[in-house]
């Protein structure tokens, strides 16, 4: 079985601070109005107590990724360690993988007018480091897997009810905060 | 040429991060933790992340400027000589007609907590006796609490609260403010530790928590007496109280008689048994470390509060145990020397170090109605270094009162902040990654150098560097009219800030040793582990003479916070944001499009006003534009704005603050604190026609 890296996050330990967003900001020299990694605030309240939390995310790096299936030019690949990779070269900017991705990951790089995402920072991983996003993660909330190796009795995948997120099977877990007793 | 320089971070913040920065030919290119500190472990947070962009931003001011007109905005670049020669006459001349040098007013605090930074205290203790602010906007009463119960005021490493069984994170909210003491937490928690969470609303920081017990805001105080009371009629009591404590028995008696748990419960908010299940597990478990925040003792009854938390850490016997005790800062580290021209700031828990003691001291709390009623003389000239006043400090109509009655105002800064737009000469000052410097953490045990790795940006100068160079015009001018050199080397005098104490405590042989790697003081991982306490008797104090001595009762009590006036019904909060530290906003370029206004959607209910919806906080001082957004956790005579800089052309919500004052703080600090959690607000709906509303019935 070919490998599956994938992000999962302990809801616990993320604080939303954001410097994991911010280091991939920086790191990939991306202009002020785009971002590959966004930070979403959660919560519910019931009797037992309230969860708020955060959920850092960027690409999914899909089992079955959308982008690969629609792109016209082939600008999409799946390398053998699970990573959805861009190749900007190939890419003409036609948008029918930033409309497809049901996660919105692909975007319209402003200056180039090409598909960019999250590449999982392959070259990082490929010489024995880790992504920017880990390596700023003050608290570890943050961490990449082989996710075919993972339990995933307590993990859940994405909150977002879509038919898509079954089909394109994305590689990011989440392990849900406990309720803060009140 | 790629090359690595080591730093500090200056900011007033628990953290005070140990930073490497990499530059390319003089150019900055990264900032990343130093993974050689045991507590910054080599990770920053997104404010230290901005730094590159705050050196190089558009933004900052890198010229010496003059304003033709005070706030008119219209600037002109000038020379360092035409400033420093307009500066040192100005200084000259009021001393020749008032006879004087009082006239002359310096108002610095935690812009850039770096040792140096005190070259302008000495620059105006050189000039002579001089107007000065004087205590701490922040932590004042808490600090006075402490010195009184402990006799010094100190905590353990951070890193021993990994020891704890059961950690009380109270009016802290770490996870946004101490964001490196969170991993900590969080490892403690996976070995079974219990954290909660004391807030007035569900922080960031209690999210994170198993358990978030909801304080009404000021009544901390009574809540930890009312547990201290469950300790003494459940026999949970440290058996070992009579061997190093003072006063128990008058305390136990006080408890006994004053405070009822039931009584308290109606009065915190925090249901009876709740209180007693609380008392009963702190009391059992060993050890148990209260961290106590600074945000729970702005109020006009914070040192006591303070006071009745130490009580309780004392009474469960968690004292001076490994991972145990009431933690809240320390001072230890702040052993410099004090640039030969101000006094060494040991013992002093405040960094405004430098008093003549021939100057006028002004609480820099009050420090706008203190200088307006200087007569004889007059304040004539204000210098603001590290300090952004007229954004930050209460009573703002004072304040612009004293700006258009002044005769001079300089402001040195990076940016044109609110206060700059009052001065008549702007001084460019440069950032961390620019000068030479020594911080020590007031939450830490760290000591570490900050070097140059840039050149200074623009024509921008050290605090240091501007001092010098003041002292050598006005003895140009005037020779012998200033005793502060008038030239030097930073590096040298950098050396010479390590007292022998300093030296000590860091285990040095030589000062230079230090410009190797910042250093870990070598003070006891835990406070009071021997139980010997710097009180006059020696023993942790429940009954003090101190404070009797200086106007308190000698036992820790509770006296209420202030109550709302009926026509401003709603208490204001205004805590540290992640994303803000004061008016310093990151990145530092982006100010956010005016205030949110948090309030409990009861609230905005009872006012017609849905979520968005554009509103105004008003009381008698002032009045300010905010949009509302629900928290569910806020109580519904609570509304929280979370403090960040505003759009100069906005009005800022520091108009609406007063300045009551904490009711302690003079001991340790030389004046009290500001009680700024003790300010009341209206909400009034925003239409054609500003309108107060009442709440419907």
């Amino acid at each position: 079985m070919l490998k599956q890296l994938g992000f999962v996050l302990d809801a616990n330990r993320c604080l939303g601070c954001g410097a994991c967003a911010k280091a991939c900001e920086l790191n990939h020299h991306l202009p002020p109005s785009l971002v590959w990694r966004t930070i979403r605030k959660v919560e519910d309240v019931t009797p037992e107590g309230i969860r708020r939390f955060y959920l850092s995310t960027a690409c999914n790096h899909c089992a079955n990724p959308e982008c690969l299936r629609v792109c016209p030019r082939g600008a999409y690949s799946k390398r053998r360690n699970g990573i959805v990779t861009h190749s900007p070269e190939k890419c003409t900017g036609c948008k029918s993988c930033v409309v497809s991705c049901p996660f919105g990951a692909p975007k319209i790089h402003p200056t180039t007018g090409k598909a960019c995402k999250c590449q999982l920072c392959y070259d990082r991983i490929e010489q024995g480091s880790t992504p920017y996003c880990l390596t700023a993660c003050l608290t570890g909330a943050l961490q990449l897997r082989e996710i075919h190796t993972l339990a995933l009795d307590n993990l859940t995948r994405l909150t977002a009810p879509l038919p898509s997120l079954r089909l394109t099977r994305p590689s990011v877990y989440f392990l849900p905060p406990r309720r803060v007793k009140l | 040429m790629l090359a690595k320089h080591q730093h500090i971070c200056p900011r007033n913040c628990y953290d005070t991060c140990s930073l490497i920065s990499t530059t390319y030919n003089g150019v900055l290119l990264s900032v990343e933790g130093n993974p050689a500190h045991d507590y910054t472990k080599g990770k920053l947070c997104p404010k230290a992340m901005s730094d590159i962009q705050k050196v190089y931003s558009p933004s900052r001011i890198r010229y010496p400027m003059r304003q033709r007109h005070r706030f008119s905005g219209d600037w002109e670049r000038i020379s360092w000589d035409e400033a420093l020669e307009q500066i040192a006459r100005t200084i000259l001349r009021l001393k020749r007609t008032h006879g004087s040098t009082l006239p002359l007013a310096l108002n610095k605090y935690s812009g850039n907590f770096g040792a140096l930074h005190n070259a302008m205290e000495a620059l105006f203790s050189g000039i002579g006796p001089t107007t000065r602010a004087i205590g701490s906007p922040c932590w004042s009463a808490g600090v006075d609490a402490q010195t009184i119960d402990f006799g010094r005021f100190r905590c353990s490493s951070p890193l021993d609260m990994a020891h704890a069984k059961l950690i009380w994170l109270w009016g802290v909210n770490p996870a946004w403010t101490a964001i490196h003491q969170m991993p900590i937490i969080f490892d403690a928690m996976e070995r079974g530790t219990t954290v909660v969470c004391f807030d007035t609303h569900l922080s960031a920081t209690a999210a994170r928590s198993h358990r978030f017990i909801q304080v009404r805001p000021g009544t901390d105080g009574l809540l930890a007496l009312a547990m201290g009371k469950v300790l003494a009629e459940e026999n949970l009591l440290d058996p070992d109280l009579p061997n190093y404590t003072l006063g128990y028995h008058d305390f136990l008696a006080y408890l006994d008689s004053e405070i009822r748990v039931e009584r308290a419960a109606t009065i915190t908010g925090v249901e009876a048994d709740t209180i007693r299940d609380l008392a009963r597990e702190y009391g059992q478990t060993h050890p148990a470390c209260i961290w106590a925040g600074f945000g729970l003792q702005r109020y006009t009854n914070g040192g006591q509060t303070l006071r009745a938390i130490d009580a309780l850490g004392a009474l469960a016997g968690h004292i001076g145990e490994k991972g145990g005790g009431v933690q809240y800062g320390h001072f230890e580290t702040w052993k410099f020397s004090g640039l030969g021209h101000t006094e060494p700031s040991q013992a002093k828990a405040n960094p405004v170090v430098g008093k003549n003691p021939s100057d006028r001291a002004l609480n820099i709390n009050k420090f706008a109605a203190a200088a307006l009623a200087c007569t004889e003389p007059p304040v004539r000239m204000l210098w603001l270094a590290g300090r952004n006043p007229l954004s930050q400090d209460a009573d703002l109509h004072l304040w612009q009162k004293l700006m258009n009655q002044l005769e001079f105002i300089v402001v040195s800064d990076l940016f044109l902040t609110r206060s700059a737009a009052a001065a008549d000469i702007f001084l460019p000052v440069t950032t961390h990654y620019e000068h030479w410097d020594l911080h020590a953490s007031y939450w830490h045990y760290w000591v570490g150098v900050n070097e140059p790795a840039i050149a200074p940006v623009g024509e921008s100068k050290s605090d240091l560097e501007i001092a010098w160079r003041v002292s050598a015009k006005l003895n140009e001018l005037e020779p012998g009219s200033c005793t502060f050199p008038t030239s030097g080397s930073e590096k040298e005098t950098l050396l010479r800030e390590l007292s022998p104490e300093l030296l000590r405590l860091l285990r040095l042989q030589s000062p230079k040793e230090i410009l190797l790697q910042p250093l870990k003081a070598n003070l006891p991982p835990a406070s009071w582990a021997q139980r010997q306490f710097a009180t006059p008797s020696g023993r942790f104090e429940f009954r003090s003479e101190k404070a009797v001595q200086a106007g308190f009762p000698a036992l820790p009590s509770y006296s209420p916070p202030l109550s709302p006036p009926p026509e401003a019904p709603l208490r204001l909060l205004t805590p540290h944001h992640s994303s803000a530290l004061n008016s310093q906003s990151y990145p530092p370029d982006t100010i956010p499009n005016g205030y949110t206004l948090y309030v409990n959607p009861e609230l905005a209910e009872s006012y017609g006003l849905n979520e968005g919806a554009p509103a105004e906080i008003a009381n008698d001082l002032g009045a300010v534009r905010v949009r509302l957004a629900f928290d569910l956790s806020i109580p519904r005579d609570v509304v929280i704005v979370y403090q960040h800089p505003a759009e100069l052309k906005d009005s800022c919500l520091n108009v609406l603050l007063r300045s009551h004052t904490t009711d302690m703080g003079t001991i340790a600090t030389g004046a009290p604190g500001l009680a700024l959690n003790e300010t009341f607000v209206c909400l009034r709906r925003l239409t054609g026609s500003v309108q107060r509303l009442s709440p419907n019935p």
